[in-house]
C-alpha cells in the first residue's frame, strides 16, 4: 500500500462533513540576535557545538533582562528552547564566579531529572566544573552532603523545599549565602491551591535568603496564560518584566474541530468520542505519520492505546504506538521520550502528563480526545504538533459533555480569547497560619516583620496565645516541640488528609496516596471504585476515625458516584450587587456537606446498575461563596417547577464556571436551594472547595456577566429540543424548560 | 568581613569579663529567682540577653557506678602508655582536657529545633566540675553560646551519640548567632555511643545510655526524669517561669555527664587491661575493634583471650579470627589447629575454616588429597545455593588436579 502524505491527508480530510471548524494558523520564520559578546567563550563554543550559533529573541531579551537585574517571566510555547532562558544567564554567572549559586525548582521530579540530564550534557560539553544535583525524595542519604555543600545548581520541587530544604537551612549556609538566581520553571501549574501554598514557601525562601544575605533574582517561564506577569508577581513578591517576543520559527498550523454525529436525538447523545478518535489516529499512523493521541485520564489512555494497536497491529505492529501516563517508571518514561524524539516509536497516547515540559521533540499530528479543559491546556497540547517547517495539523474530538459542545460550537471563544488566568490567594487564612509557623520554625519573627506583602501581626499573637510561639526580646520564636513542616502538604486541600492503604497483597500492605477529607468523602467510601494509576481499587473499608482507607484491587465494568447533601449557611455578607428582582452576594459561607448514597454506574453505557447507602459523619467547611438570590418569581411557576429549573441552572454553571476561572472541576462547587437557610429565598451558590476560599467564588462574583452570558449560550446553542445532560439536564419535562431557564437567568 | 564587623566581634571578646558580673537588679525580673539561688543558679548577662549557668562540683572520691572519678582521672592517664592508634584514646591529654558533654533539646530534628540546655563535666583540681547552660526563654542564644564557647574546650569532646545528633544541633544553631559569637572550628571527638554500640549491643534491646547505665555501669536511676518529656517541661517553664521541673531536667542531664566520665573509664579499661574483660564475648568485640582500628598484635591477644578451649559461638568465632591472623601471619601450623577445632564444631565459622583449610592444603601445602577431602566435608554445611555453586566448582577443580597428579 502507498502511504500517503500528511498534506494529502489533510485535503481529504477538509471534505470530512464532521469537521465543524476548520483553522489555519500561519507560518512564522525565525527572528535571532547574536550571541551577546560577554559570553563565555567555553558557554559559546558549547552552543555551538548543540547548533546554536544565534540566539531567538525571546532568548536575547531574556538573558539582556536578567544580566541588568531584572526578575523576568518569559512565556512560550512549547519547544521554543526556553530552558536556555535560564540556562544561560545562570552558567554564565558561575562561570564568571565560581562561588554563585542557583536554585531551579520543577512542579514534579519527572521534570527536574530531564532538566538535570539536558543542562549536565551542556555542562560537559562546556569543559567547566559546574556541579548540577537534583535534591528529591530520591536523593540518597550519602551525597545529600555533597548537594548542599558543592552544588552550584541544585534542582529540586516546591515540596522539597517545604520539609526538606528551607527547615533545614542551617545546613545550606553555602546554597543560601550564594544564591543568585532562583529559577521556576512551568510557572502556570503554580495556580489555586497548589499555587497558593507555593507562593508562601517562596515567602519563606525569601526570609532565609535574606537571612544569608543573599537577593535572588527569579527566572520564571510559563506556557500561555492570560497573567503570567501577575501569577509570577503574586508567587515571587518581585515586580517582573515579561519576555514574550517569541523568536522560535514554526511551520503552518490546522486546527481542526471534530464534531462525532448524534446518535440519540432527543437525549443529544453522539457518538463516542474515544471510538472516533481511534479511527482518525489509526488513518495517520498507518501512514508513518508520528501522532500524539491526548486523552483525560489514565483509564482512557490504556483503553485508547489498546485499541490502536488493535487496529494497526497488521500494518506497522504494536510497539510502536505506547502510552504515556502518570505511574510509569521513569526509566519506561525515558525510553518512550527518546523513542519519540528518534522516530522509532510513531504514536502515543498520554494524559496531560506529556503537557509539560518533557522534550519528545516534534510530532506532526495532535488528536485530542475531548476539551483538555482550559485554553491553557489546550495549546500546550497543540504545540506538540508543529515542526519548525512544515505542516502540523490538530484535531480536537468533541464529546458529548456541555463543555466540550459548548467550545466547538463557540470557535471565537477558543481561538479570540485569551487563555484563562491563573489565580492563587496567598492571604488564605489557612494557607498562611501553616506557612507562618514553618517560617517562625525557620527563623523567629520580628515584631514589625511582613510575611510578604502582608502585616501579620495579629496572626503571630494568636499563636503566641495557642502557646505554639513564643515573644521575646522583640521576636516572636518558635516554642513547640514539634516539626510544622510535615503536618502541612501542598498538594491537597485540608490539613489532615485520608491515607490509601493498599491491602491487595498482604504480606506487603502499602501507603499508596492520600486525599483531602472532604473529597474522601464521596471518593473513598465504603465500596467505592477508587482509580489509581489507572487501576481500579475497591474501598473494603473507610476508617473515618483514623482517617485510613482500606483498598484492594479489583476488575470491574463500573465506577460509583456519590451523592452528597449539603447545607449551607451565610456568615457574612461582603459585597452585594442589587438588581430588580434579584441579588447576587459575595461572602462567607458554612459548608455541611453529608454524603447520603453512591451508584454503580457501568463503564460503557453510564448506565445505573446498583447503588447503596453511605453512613460517615457530617463534615463542616469555612470557604467563601458567591450567591445568586431571587427575590421575586412569577407567579405561574410552581414550586417543584422551580426547584428543577434551579438545578437545571446550577448543572450549566457547574459547567461553565471551570471553563471560565481556570480551575479544576472539583475546585467549585454549585448547590441551588429552593429557600436558602438564611433568607428564605431561591438560590445558587456557588462555592470553593477548600476551606477558606481560594478566590474562585470571587472571581464568579466579578465577572458575573460574563458567567451569566456563558450559561445563556450554552442553553440556546445546545441542541437538544428541551434540556439534555449536556445543557441543564433531562428530568424536567413538558414545561418548555430550555425557554423558562433562560428567561431566569435574564432576570439576574 | 567589614572592618565595623571584625571590631564589633573584637569588642564582644574584650567586654566578656565584666559582663559575668550579676547584676542584682536583673535578676529580680526573673520568676522565682529564690529557686534558682537555691540550687546554685547564676547569670550570664550578654547584649540585652541572658542565660542561667550552674556549677556542681563532685569530689574525685565520689563514686558514681561501679567507679570512683579518681579511677577515672588514672584511666585517662593511661591512656599515655598504650601503643597504637584507637578511636578512644587519650594519649597525649591530660585528664583535666577532657569536656564530657550532653544536650537537652526541643525536638529531634529541623533547624529549628532548639537546644535549651548545654552540660559539660571536667576533672580539674581534684574535683569533677559540672558545668551548664541554660536557656531562659528563645532569644537568648547569643547570651548561650557566648558563655559556652568562652568556658568549653570544644575539641576533646566526649559524648553520647554527639557525633551525628548533639554537635551538628549546635553547629546549626550556632548559625543565627555566628555574627555575635566566636566561630565554631573543627572538633575532635570521642563517641561513646559507637563504642557502646559495638561492646554491648549484644546484651541489650536497645544501647541507651540509661540501659548501659543499668546494665553495665551499675547506675540505677532514681526519679528522673525521662529525657523525651524535657521538651514539654521546657516549654512550660518558658510560659510560667517555675524552675521545679527544668531543675529536674538539668539533674537528668547532670547524670547523663557523670555517667559519660563512668562509661568512658570501663571502656577504657575494657580496651587497656585484659584482665577486665570478664566473658569472652567482650574479649571477642575488643579484638574485633582492635582489629578496625588497626592493633593487630593487640587484636591477636584479645582473640587468644577469647577463643579460650570453649566450643560456643562466640569462642569459635574469635578461633576463626585468629586462625586468620595466624594465617597472614604465616603461622601455618597454628591456623591449622585453629581452623580444625572450629571446622569440627557447629559453629556458624564451620563452613569458612573448611574452605581456608582447604586453601591451605591446596596453595600452601600442595596436599591436594587433602583439600580435596576438607572441601568434600565442606559441602555437606552449605545451605546458601551461591555458595554451593563456589564450593563445587571448588571440588572440580581439585578433582582435575587430582587426576593429573595421578597421570603425572
Amino acid at each position: 500500500m502507498k502511504k500517503k502524505t500528511l498534506s494529502k491527508l489533510i485535503t481529504e480530510l477538509r471534505n470530512n462533513e464532521h469537521i465543524i471548524n476548520w483553522h489555519e494558523i500561519e507560518p512564522e520564520e525565525a527572528k535571532t540576535k547574536p550571541i551577546p559578546e560577554m559570553i563565555d567563550e567555553r558557554i559559546r563554543k558549547a552552543l555551538w557545538q548543540r547548533g546554536v550559533g544565534e540566539l531567538y529573541t525571546h532568548q536575547y531579551s531574556a538573558f539582556k533582562a536578567v544580566e541588568s537585574g531584572e526578575n523576568i517571566v518569559a512565556v512560550t510555547p512549547t519547544a521554543s528552547g526556553k530552558t536556555l532562558c535560564y540556562n544561560l544567564p545562570v552558567l554564565q554567572s558561575i562561570a564568571e564566579n565560581e562561588a554563585n549559586r542557583a536554585l531551579y525548582i520543577f512542579p514534579t521530579k519527572a521534570l527536574a531529572q530531564d532538566q538535570k540530564s539536558e543542562l549536565n550534557e551542556m555542562i560537559s560539553e562546556m569543559g567547566i566544573d559546574i556541579k548540577s544535583f537534583t535534591y528529591d525524595g530520591d536523593t540518597s542519604p550519602a551525597i545529600r552532603q555533597k548537594v548542599r555543600k558543592a552544588g552550584h545548581i541544585v534542582i529540586t520541587n516546591p515540596d522539597m523545599l517545604h520539609s526538606a530544604i528551607l527547615p533545614n537551612h542551617t545546613k545550606w549556609v553555602h546554597l543560601f549565602e550564594n544564591l543568585k538566581y532562583i529559577v521556576i520553571d512551568e510557572l502556570h501549574t503554580y495556580r489555586g491551591v497548589f499555587g497558593s501554598h507555593v507562593a508562601n514557601v517562596i515567602r519563606r525562601l525569601k526570609r532565609i535568603c535574606s537571612f544569608y544575605g543573599s537577593s535572588p533574582i527569579f527566572i520564571c517561564t510559563s506556557a500561555t496564560i492570560a497573567n503570567p506577569q501577575e501569577l509570577a508577581e503574586q508567587l515571587t513578591g518581585n515586580p517582573m518584566r515579561l519576555i514574550d517576543n517569541n523568536g522560535a520559527p514554526r511551520g503552518r498550523k490546522h486546527f481542526v474541530f471534530y464534531n462525532p454525529r448524534v446518535v440519540n436525538k432527543p437525549l443529544n447523545i453522539r457518538k463516542s468520542a474515544t471510538v472516533e478518535v481511534n479511527n482518525i489516529a489509526k488513518e495517520f499512523l498507518k501512514n508513518k505519520i508520528q501522532t500524539i493521541i491526548f486523552a483525560r485520564s489514565r483509564v482512557r489512555v490504556e483503553v485508547i492505546l489498546s485499541h490502536i494497536q488493535e487496529l494497526v497491529k497488521k500494518e506497522i505492529g504494536t510497539k510502536t504506538i505506547r502510552g504515556y501516563r502518570g505511574g510509569y517508571l521513569p526509566n519506561e518514561r525515558r525510553a518512550i521520550e527518546k523513542g519519540l524524539r528518534d522516530g522509532e516509536i510513531l504514536g502515543v497516547v498520554s494524559t496531560n502528563a506529556l503537557e509539560l515540559g518533557v522534550d519528545i521533540g516534534q510530532l506532526q499530528v495532535c488528536v485530542m480526545t475531548g476539551y483538555p479543559g482550559s485554553i491553557a491546556s489546550t495549546w500546550q497540547q497543540a504545540g506538540r504538533a508543529g515542526r519548525r517547517h512544515g505542516e502540523a495539523l490538530i484535531i480536537m474530538v468533541a464529546s458529548s459533555t456541555p463543555i466540550d459542545q459548548y467550545v466547538v460550537h463557540h470557535p471565537d471563544y477558543f481561538f479570540d480569547r485569551s487563555p484563562e488566568s491563573a489565580r492563587i490567594n496567598p492571604e488564605n487564612l489557612i494557607i498562611l497560619v501553616d506557612h507562618l509557623k514553618c517560617a517562625a520554625y525557620e527563623l523567629p519573627f520580628k515584631e514589625e516583620e511582613k510575611f510578604g506583602p502582608i502585616e501579620v501581626h495579629d496572626i503571630l499573637d494568636y499563636l503566641e496565645e495557642e502557646r505554639v510561639l513564643h515573644y521575646n526580646g522583640g521576636k516572636y520564636h518558635w516554642a513547640h516541640e514539634s516539626f510544622p513542616a510535615t503536618n502541612i502538604s501542598l498538594r491537597s486541600a485540608a490539613q489532615e488528609n485520608v491515607v490509601i492503604v493498599d491491602q491487595s497483597d498482604v504480606a506487603n500492605v502499602k501507603i499508596i496516596g492520600e486525599m483531602d477529607r472532604f473529597s474522601a468523602m464521596t471518593l473513598l467510601h465504603d465500596e467505592a471504585i477508587y482509580l489509581h494509576e489507572g487501576r481500579q481499587f475497591q474501598v473494603e473499608k473507610l476508617d473515618w476515625e483514623h482517617k485510613k482507607a482500606y483498598v484492594r484491587k479489583v476488575d470491574v465494568e463500573y465506577y460509583t458516584d456519590a451523592n452528597l447533601a449539603v447545607q449551607l449557611k451565610v456568615l457574612e455578607i461582603d459585597r452585594s450587587t442589587e438588581r430588580n428582582t434579584t441579588a447576587i452576594h459575595y461572602g462567607d459561607v458554612t459548608v455541611n456537606a453529608l454524603p447520603t448514597i453512591f451508584k454503580k454506574i457501568k463503564l460503557s453505557t453510564f448506565e445505573n446498575i446498583g447503588s447503596g447507602p453511605i453512613s460517615l459523619p457530617e463534615e463542616e467547611m469555612h470557604t467563601s461563596a458567591a450567591w445568586l438570590e431571587l427575590k421575586e418569581i412569577g407567579p405561574e411557576l410552581k414550586e417543584k417547577a422551580l426547584e428543577q429549573l434551579l438545578m437545571g441552572i446550577a448543572n450549566v454553571l457547574n459547567h461553565i464556571v471551570p471553563i471560565l476561572t481556570m480551575c479544576d472541576r472539583n475546585d467549585i462547587h454549585v448547590v441551588s436551594q429552593i429557600k436558602a437557610t438564611h433568607t428564605g429565598l431561591s438560590t445558587i451558590f456557588l462555592y470553593d472547595h477548600y476551606p477558606g476560599g481560594i478566590g474562585l467564588a470571587e472571581d464568579v462574583y466579578k465577572r458575573f456577566d460574563e458567567v451569566k452570558a456563558a450559561a445563556k449560550d450554552l442553553i440556546e446553542k445546545c441542541p437538544c429540543q428541551d434540556g439534555c445532560p449536556s445543557c441543564i439536564g433531562m428530568e424536567i419535562g413538558g414545561m418548555n424548560a430550555k425557554r423558562k431557564s433562560i428567561q431566569l437567568i435574564d432576570q439576574f | 568581613m567589614s572592618m565595623t564587623k571584625k571590631l564589633q566581634r573584637m569588642k564582644k571578646h574584650l567586654v566578656r569579663e565584666e559582663t559575668a558580673v550579676p547584676i542584682k537588679k536583673q535578676q529580680e525580673n526573673i520568676r522565682h529567682w529564690d529557686m534558682w539561688e537555691a540550687a546554685g543558679a547564676n547569670i550570664f548577662h550578654f547584649e540585652g540577653e541572658y542565660c542561667i549557668t550552674r556549677e556542681t562540683h563532685y569530689s574525685l572520691d565520689y563514686q558514681h557506678g561501679h567507679y570512683t572519678f579518681l579511677d577515672a582521672e588514672r584511666t585517662i592517664e593511661d591512656w599515655s602508655s598504650f601503643e597504637g592508634a584507637h578511636p578512644l584514646s587519650a594519649k597525649g591529654f591530660s585528664s583535666s582536657d577532657l569536656y564530657f558533654f550532653d544536650t537537652e533539646t526541643t525536638g529531634l530534628r529541623g533547624s529549628g529545633s532548639v537546644i535549651f540546655l548545654l552540660g559539660t563535666a571536667r576533672i580539674s583540681g581534684n574535683r569533677v566540675t559540672v558545668k551548664q547552660y541554660f536557656l531562659p526563654s528563645p532569644g537568648n542564644e547569643t547570651a548561650l553560646y557566648a558563655k559556652f564557647l568562652q568556658e568549653t574546650d570544644y575539641t576533646t569532646l566526649v559524648t553520647y551519640n554527639g557525633k551525628s545528633f548533639d554537635w551538628p544541633q549546635v553547629k546549626s544553631r550556632h548559625t543565627f548567632v555566628r555574627e555575635r559569637v566566636p566561630a565554631l572550628p573543627a572538633f575532635g571527638h570521642f563517641d561513646l555511643y559507637h563504642a557502646s554500640r559495638r561492646l554491648f549491643k549484644h546484651t541489650m534491646e536497645s544501647v541507651k545510655l540509661v540501659n548501659v547505665e543499668k546494665n553495665i555501669l551499675g547506675i540505677e536511676r532514681i526519679d528522673d526524669v525521662p529525657g523525651h518529656l524535657a521538651p514539654i517541661i521546657y516549654f512550660d517553664y518558658v510560659e510560667r517561669g517555675d524552675p521545679e521541673g527544668i531543675l529536674q531536667v538539668m539533674k537528668h542531664n547532670e547524670r547523663d555527664i557523670l555517667s559519660l566520665l563512668t562509661l568512658y573509664t570501663h571502656i577504657s579499661r575494657l580496651v587497656l587491661d585484659g584482665s577486665t574483660r570478664k566473658d569472652d564475648r567482650t574479649a571477642l568485640e575488643i579484638a574485633k575493634w582492635f582489629e578496625s582500628s588497626g592493633n593487630v598484635d593487640a587484636a591477636r591477644m584479645a582473640l587468644a583471650q577469647s577463643a579460650g578451649r570453649g566450643q560456643d559461638n562466640v569462642a569459635l568465632e574469635a578461633a576463626y579470627r585468629l586462625a586468620m591472623q595466624y594465617k597472614r601471619r604465616k603461622s601455618f601450623e597454628e591456623a591449622r589447629m585453629l581452623f580444625d577445632r572450629v571446622r569440627h564444631s557447629r559453629s556458624t565459622r564451620a563452613l569458612d575454616a573448611s574452605i581456608e583449610l582447604a586453601k591451605l592444603y591446596e596453595h600452601t601445602w600442595k596436599e591436594i588429597d587433602e583439600a580435596f577431602k576438607v572441601t568434600e566435608q565442606a559441602i555437606e554445611m552449605v545451605t546458601d545455593e551461591r555458595i554451593r555453586k563456589e564450593v563445587e566448582h571448588r571440588l572440580t577443580r581439585l578433582e582435575r588436579k587430582k587426576s593429573k597428579d595421578l597421570k603425572n
